[in-house]
């Protein structure tokens, strides 16, 4: 199941034409794939749909927009960070690296009951002096 | 229908942006900062006509150039890098 999910005769763009054949690393793992391909085609044609996770919360990301609009498939190129698989064309012996999650030391509430003025403060106390 | 993603940056849902624009009865702009949705890694590039789509639906606010979202992205993110010219870190 590795590289093999290609179309390999479009009705209309035809045969896929042989290419050469290169590896590359993606979190450790080693990858092949075609010359002419970008980061995310070729993990994609291996099997690979999640190209990082969401810094914060850890959710699963791929491929989104495909055209390089919306960054969602950047990856961690030979050190270099942000670099966006959709458009980055995938070379020899390159070393590609998922998002992992940050650190968040300070975790957002949903339920926020800060006062927008001061006059809404003014209101809080007032109903903290009521409970009390 | 309300799970689902407007902001796939900072991971703001339909939800998240009609319950504080109905809350707070608040701008675009203000919704912005409220929620973050826009200010993440794409800039705003994505997510903006969703976001300034709810905003007309919930508040009636159409989008114009009198209270700006603030959003001015560039036509293509450039690194501060390729702007300095490719050097060799030493």
């Amino acid at each position: 199941m590795r590289n093999n999910r290609r179309i390999v005769d479009h009705p209309v763009l035809g045969k896929l034409s042989d290419r050469k054949e290169i590896t590359f690393t993606f979190d450790g793992q080693t990858y092949t794939g075609y010359e002419g391909d970008t980061i995310a085609s070729a993990l994609l044609a291996n099997g690979v749909r999640t190209l990082r996770v969401h810094e914060e919360s850890g959710k699963p990301r791929g491929i989104y927009c495909n055209i390089g609009h919306c960054f969602e498939c950047r990856v961690n190129v030979n050190d270099e960070p942000g670099v966006r698989a959709c458009l980055t064309e995938v070379k020899d012996n390159m070393v590609v690296k998922s998002g992992r999650v940050l650190p968040s030391p300070l975790v957002s509430t949903v339920n926020d009951t800060l006062p927008r003025t001061y006059a809404e403060f003014i209101e809080q106390q007032e109903d903290k002096k009521g409970e009390v | 229908m309300d799970h689902i993603t407007i902001c796939r940056c900072e991971e703001v849902t339909l939800e998240d942006i009609k319950n504080t624009a109905k809350k707070h009865q608040c701008t675009a702009r203000e919704i912005k900062l409220r929620t973050r949705a826009g200010m993440g890694y794409c800039g705003g590039r994505t997510c903006r006509p969703a976001v300034d789509a709810v905003m007309e639906q919930v508040t009636g606010e159409k989008p114009g150039h009198d209270i700006p979202l603030k959003v001015q992205p560039p036509v293509r993110p450039v690194s501060l890098s390729t702007l300095r010219g490719k050097q060799d870190e030493k």
